[in-house]
């Protein structure tokens, strides 16, 4: 049989995947990946980028590392999802524009028109965030404003692309995909209930299977589990490094001395007289935006107990600026919450040894659940703000 | 269903205005990469799967099994994506000697082998159930 290259049309498509039962129950599993992603993400923003109204709680101390955790690993299971969902939905890339019904034709472009930017979003969502994961950015836009800026696309894609499918969506989701006995005995030979059930089966377990691949990056006992995470938990001292001392150009001058600088007084403290202070020992993770996270036993002066010891003011955001005169990370502002709280050390030492120039040497802020580019390294100057 | 129909419009429209005003400064640079994924999975990526799935019939006549190799086929894939970063590594990342710290060709290429040898060991326990089948019903005729 010869039959002319054309362009198919959804007809010809005849696989049982293909049909809105699969699509539906796909499309909720994506929307619950990417709604997380979007969650989490909005709650790394505002960390980052605090608006007057958020706060954002210092326990429990992982709390940063599991929100972002979970940011990256449903990052990673919508891969295989979006991919069956748009193997599923293809053959209506072929439905042919109603083109004698003006109407009807503007409502359809309209559709099209959503239907491509959520899948242009979702993709790029998808394809930016890992290949920051890899910390490669083979593109010309700056990552964290573009990814953000998208997310809302998608965010905002995924309403409109439920607000039309939402009958088609409900009544597939009300068909349960086993048939029940008598009718599956009344019509045997192929069973495409048996086939969609296989798809989704098959999309669910490959999701799994690529979050198993990865989460070793932030889930300890999965460290030895996952070959793909992009970090390992080892690093000099035993905490990975994303920004070496060296990268930062960070020279410390031989008689450092710490600033610290409030609304009215102003006092400065050598590093064998921070060394004398009463140290505190905690467990602290370095969770980092892009999912790693790796725990190390830090010990330092708290914060607050330094603030006191200066006759400084406590209860209050402190400012806290790096010997890196350039680059995003070179200061971060802690909130009141965190500068009060006693897990908040300014750091010496870590796991029993001397902070290496790499890991902030002379000293760096830890603080429970907060991302890993506001724990400034070399610190030089702290700055209570009233 | 009315209602709350209108309010997802709403609401989703809204957000994709903010969404297309916060990218806008950098829409220039973005474009090739918001286009690139549709374009290469509805032109290339779609109708390779739509090939190898087709061949695959031809091939394997079993389902059952056919749906575990398949199975098997979408995890290389994905493994293959989410290595894709990890092993291309263009210049523009930061000079960081630090940075890339696992063996990701090692990782890949375990990986997979754990994947496709779990679906052989599926296959072959399958077949020898098959025909432990077959061999029961013979007997008792
Ligand atoms: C990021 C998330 C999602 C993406 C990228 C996505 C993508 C798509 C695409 C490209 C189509 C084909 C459009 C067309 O009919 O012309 C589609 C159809 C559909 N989607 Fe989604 N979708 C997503 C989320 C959802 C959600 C949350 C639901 C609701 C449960 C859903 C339910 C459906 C349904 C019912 C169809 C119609 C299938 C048919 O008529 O054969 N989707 N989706």
């Amino acid at each position: 049989m010869i039959r002319r290259a054309r362009i198919p049309a959804p007809e010809d498509f005849t696989a049982s995947s293909h049909s809105p039962l699969v699509a539906a129950r796909l499309g909720l599993w994506l929307g619950v990946a990417f709604g997380l992603c979007f969650g989490t993400g909005l709650l790394s923003h505002y960390i980052q980028h605090p608006p007057g109204w958020f706060s954002w709680p210092t326990r429990p101390v992982n709390l940063y590392r599991i929100t972002q955790g979970v940011h990256v690993l449903s990052g990673v299971a919508a891969i295989p999802l979006l991919l069956a969902k748009l193997w599923s939905v293809y053959p209506r890339l072929f439905v042919r524009p109603p083109v004698r019904q003006p109407i009807r034709l503007s409502a359809h472009a309209l559709e099209r028109i959503s239907v491509l930017v959520l899948v242009c979003a979702a993709f790029f969502e998808l394809v930016t965030g890992l290949f920051n994961v890899a910390q490669s950015y083979p593109w010309g836009f700056f990552f964290p404003t573009a990814h953000y800026a998208v997310a809302w696309l998608v965010a905002g894609a995924v309403l409109l692309h439920v607000a039309v499918k939402l009958p088609v969506a409900r009544a597939a989701l009300k068909t349960p995909l086993r048939r029940n006995a008598p009718v599956a005995a009344m019509t045997p030979g192929s069973d495409d209930s048996v086939e969609r059930r296989a798809f989704l089966r098959t999309s669910a377990g490959v999701a799994g299977i690529a979050v198993l691949a990865t989460a070793g990056v932030t889930v300890p006992w999965l460290r030895r589990v996952s070959p793909l995470a992009w970090r390992s938990a080892a690093g000099p001292q035993g905490v990975p490094i994303n920004r070496t001392a060296a990268a930062a150009r960070i020279v410390v001058p031989p008689h450092w001395r710490l600033e610290i600088v409030w609304p009215g007084g102003r006092r400065t403290v050598s590093l064998p007289e921070l060394a004398a202070l009463p140290p505190r020992t905690a467990h602290l993770p370095i969770a980092c935006v892009e999912g790693w996270s790796a725990s190390a036993h830090w010990t330092g002066v708290p914060v607050v107990q330094l603030l006191r010891w200066a006759g400084a003011p406590t209860g209050r955001p402190v400012r806290f600026t790096s010997l890196e005169t350039e680059g995003l990370y070179a200061a971060s502002t802690l909130p009141a919450a965190h500068a009060s709280d006693p897990l908040t050390l300014l750091a010496l030492r870590i796991n029993g040894e001397q902070l290496s120039p790499d890991h902030g040497y002379p000293c760096r802020l830890i603080a429970p659940s907060r991302p890993g580019v506001l724990q400034t390294k070399w610190v030089a100057r702290l700055e209570v703000w009233r | 269903m009315r209602a709350v129909r209108l309010l997802l419009f709403v609401l989703g429209a809204a957000a994709t205005a903010y969404g297309g005003w916060l990218l806008l400064p950098q829409l220039g640079t973005a474009l090739p990469w918001l286009i690139g994924g549709p374009a290469l999975h509805d032109a290339l990526v779609a109708p390779l799967v739509g090939l190898v799935g087709l061949a695959l019939g031809r091939l394997v006549t079993d389902r059952r099994r056919r749906a575990w190799i398949a199975a098997g086929l979408l995890a290389s894939a994905t493994l293959l994506l989410i290595a894709v970063p990890l092993l291309w590594r263009p210049p523009s990342a930061p000079p960081n000697p630090g940075l890339p710290d696992r063996d990701y060709p090692l990782g890949l290429a375990v990986g997979l082998a754990v994947v496709w040898a779990a679906i052989a060991i599926v296959l072959v326990v399958a077949t020898a159930v098959d025909r432990r089948v077959t061999h029961r019903r013979s007997d008792s005729r």
